[in-house]
Parts: C-alpha cells; structure tokens; sequence
C-alpha cells in the first residue's frame, strides 16, 4: 500500500467543513495562497473543480498545474486526497 | 507560380497511393492503372493545395500539416461549448461539463489530441516519400527505415507511455492496438494493405491518439508492445472494434435504483449531447451521508490520538484493582497460616477473632500486633 501523509490521512477522517485549502495534501503555505488568490479559498470550492471535472485525473492535475503550478507530487497527493474523500463522505 | 506545382504525374504510383491516403481519399482498386491515381490526386489534393504553394514537396507537406493545424487552433477559440464538447467526442474523449473553469482545459486537451494526429499523418506522408517503385526496393527500404526508425520510435513511445500514465487504463490498450495496427498495415504484401490502411484510418479517427501509426517495426521490436506487429490483421481489427471510446475512469461501481429513472429522464434531455453507453450518463445512486441523520460515521482512520490515550488509561486503571485485591488475599492468607501455625497462644487468636475485618488498615494493624506478639512468643520459648 501506498504511504499517506498525515496531513492525508486527518484531511480523509472526517468531513472537510469549512477547511481551508490548506487542509488538502499536497497544498501547502505557497500553493495554498495562489489558490486563493485565484478564488479558490476553502477546501470544498477545490473539491468541486475536482467534481466538475468528473474526478478525471489527468484533467484535474493539469488544473492544478495550470492554476497554482504544483509539482506533479504535489498534484498526485491533493488528486488522491480527494478522491479518498470522495470514495468515503461523497 | 505554377511553375512551381509539382505535375502529380511525375509522382510515383505508391507516392500517389500514399498522399491520397493522407488526405483521407478512398483509393481505387489495387490494380488500377496509374492514371486513375493521378486523376484522383488532381482532384482532391490539387483543390487543396490552391494557393499553397513551396519549393520542395517535403515542405509543401509540412507546411500543410503545420497550416491545417494552424486552423484548428485558431477555429477552437471560436468553438461554443457544444461544438468543442462535439469535436473531442469526435476524438473519442468524453469530456463533462464545460464551464469557463473546464474549458481552458479541454482546448488544451483538443490541441494536443489533434497535434498527435498531425504527426502521425506528417510521419506517414514523409515514409511514403522514401519507397521506391519496385516492391523488391520497397521491401528492402522498410526494413531500412525499420532500423532507423527505431530510434526515432522509442522517444514517441516514452510519449506514448508518459501519457499512458497519466491518463486512463484505457490509453494503453487503445494505443497498443492502434500502433500495431498501424504497424501491420505496411507489410510487404501489397494485395490487400492498401484497403487495410484505409479501413484502419477510418477506425483510427474513433480513436482519441494514435501517433507513430505508421513507424516501420519489421526487423525491430522495440518493446514488448510491438509483438503483436507480425499477427494477421483480423483478429487486431477485432479487438480495435471492442476498444471502446475513452470515457471517465470508472473507480466507484455505479448503482442504478428503479425509482431513479425520472431523475434519469431529465438528465438526459440536459445532456442530449452525451452517448447513451452504458456509463455514459453518471447518475450514480447517491450514498446515505454519513454522519447525517443518526447513522453512525465509519471512519478509515479511528484511532485519534484522544481514544488511543483514553484506552491506555483505562488498561492501567483495570490492573490496579486487581493488584489490591491480590495483596488483601494474600495478607488474610499469611495471617491465616501464622494463626495455624501458632495453636499455642490462643488469647491472641480469640481477640483477633472478636474484631473481624475492619478494613485494610485494621488488617495491616492486626498484622503489626501479631508481629509484635511473636516476639514475646519466641522469647518465652527460648
């Protein structure tokens, strides 16, 4: 199995509320602050661009590249915090 | 200017066969005679071509491709929703909701689908350009071209397998059959390649990528990938049949209640677009939240550090209990066993016996005088 971050795991135990953005893995002080400049300030409005992108990876990496330039760590820790969430509260 | 247009009669029979496949033209019987290859090729090609013209034929190739290409980006940014959302159906890719967040997004992804196209049609054109008349130098050629092509093959494939990562389980399989197909479809027997081509073109534009369609790979196997070159054509046309378009990644099973068929209805009329597959409309039965109403929340990861902390403490509460009930019992036992021991001196066992169970410090008092009554006991023995 694939190891999680903490930040995976506390992110995937409960429902996200009003999280902020840099609740997500994979976001940090940097990527999180360039998401909310872009509007994106709370961890449910990330949650629906991944949504609205039908969970797709490989489109929801290159909005994250596109949005707040992550790394693709950074876009494979925060697509599969999402996903995990999904998988288990959507 | 027309000095410069190239008369297609001076082409060579397979260079004409070649660029009218290019041009997506349905090519004449094999055994047809030259002329009819020509006429074709003024037809089509030399409609085209008006007005674009170059020195060289690679070049007025190249530049055609580049310029096609040109269009389609240029046409994409004047593409409604619905027309962009048609165009990667066309390509195969089933794209979902195209908001202004999305759509930057799936221009990108168009532009590259019909890049990779374009190489694909540039490589083929550019091959067809090598071969020679005769089929003997043809033969030979392809296997040249196999060779020194390999090399030129292995970056497209670590393309090919980058974007095999990233996308879907169905990128692979769809590329591994469309490139061996592609692969197939130059094989020294001329009788029956050149329908195969067409047919396998038709079919490759259901597909969303195909580059390196028609790399030579005769003499070279590059990756396993590529073994599957040498085996007869049908049962590759089958499985590129069973191939089905790309459509989102299937990770949680889909669950289609009866009562939910008018909700059914009505998103269908939303998305008339959308191809009634069988995972094509996602209305997937909506799970109970959990947490909500009552019903109890499974978390993945229950052990918070507060519960993991709230067991310890109560593991240690438990044994200490135990502990002094062990030490009362074996108190009373010791005390039972010097009161046997000593049948003598029956005063101190009567007094003992009037005063029953007090408590553990009475207990510990009354072990404290049977001590200090041993001594006297002893000394009056000696």
């Amino acid at each position: 199995m694939s190891s999680t971050s903490q930040k995976h795991k506390d992110f995937v135990a409960e429902p996200m509320g009003e999280k902020p953005v840099n609740a997500l893995a994979g976001i940090g002080e940097v990527l999180g602050k360039r998401l909310e400049e872009k509007g994106f300030d709370k961890a449910y409005v990330v949650l629906g661009q991944f949504l609205v992108l039908k969970k797709d990876e490989e489109l929801f990496r290159d909005w994250l590249k596109d949005t707040c330039s992550a790394n693709t760590k950074q876009q494979g820790d925060c697509f599969g915090c999402l996903k995990e969430w999904c998988d288990a509260f959507l | 200017m027309s000095l410069f247009m190239e008369d297609p009669a001076h082409f060579s029979k397979s260079r004409l066969k070649s660029e009218l496949v290019a041009h997506n033209v349905v090519l004449p019987p094999v055994k047809s005679r030259k002329e009819i290859y020509v006429d074709l090729h003024l037809k089509h090609i030399a409609q085209k071509n008006a007005g674009d013209f170059s020195s060289d034929d690679e070049d007025q190739e190249n530049d055609l491709a580049a310029k096609e290409e040109d269009a389609e980006i240029l046409v994409q940014s004047c593409l409604t929703d619905d027309d962009l959302k048609a165009v990667l159906l066309k390509h195969g890719v089933k794209a979902g909701p195209i908001v202004a967040s999305t759509r930057a997004l799936y221009e990108n992804k168009l532009r590259r689908l019909q890049q990779s196209e374009g190489q694909g049609h540039v490589n083929g054109v550019e091959k067809g350009v090598l071969y020679s008349d005769s089929e003997e130098e043809e033969e030979q050629g392809e296997q040249e071209d196999g060779e020194s092509g390999s090399e030129g093959a292995k970056e497209e494939i670590d393309e090919l397998s980058n974007q095999a990562q990233q996308g879907s389980s169905q990128f692979p399989s769809g590329t591994h059959s469309a490139v061996s197909n592609g692969g197939s479809s130059i094989s020294p027997q001329q009788s029956f390649s050149i329908t195969e081509m067409v047919q396998e073109m038709e079919k490759r534009k259901s597909l969303f990528s195909c580059p390196n369609t028609e790399r030579e790979l005769n003499g070279s196997n590059v990756q396993e990938h590529w073994s599957r070159f040498n085996r007869p054509d049908t049962p590759i046309v089958d499985t590129m049949k069973n191939q089905s378009p790309y459509y989102t990644p299937k990770e949680s099973p889909y669950k289609m209640k009866p009562s939910q068929e008018p909700v059914k209805d009505t998103i269908k009329e939303m998305f008339l677009n959308m191809e009634a597959s069988p995972t094509g409309i996602c209305a997937t039965r909506r799970r109970p939240i959990k947490g909500a109403a009552g019903r109890p929340v499974q978390y993945i990861y229950p052990d918070s550090p507060t519960t993991i902390e709230r067991r310890e403490v109560e593991r240690r509460l438990v044994p200490i209990h135990i502990q002094i009930l062990v030490f009362f019992i074996v108190a009373c036992l010791l005390y039972i066993i010097y009161v046997c021991v000593e049948e003598n001196s029956f005063n101190p066992f009567v007094a003992l016996l009037d005063s029953p169970g007090q408590g553990s410090e009475s207990e510990e008092g009354l072990v404290l005088q049977a001590e200090t009554q041993v001594t006297p006991v002893i000394s009056r023995q000696e």
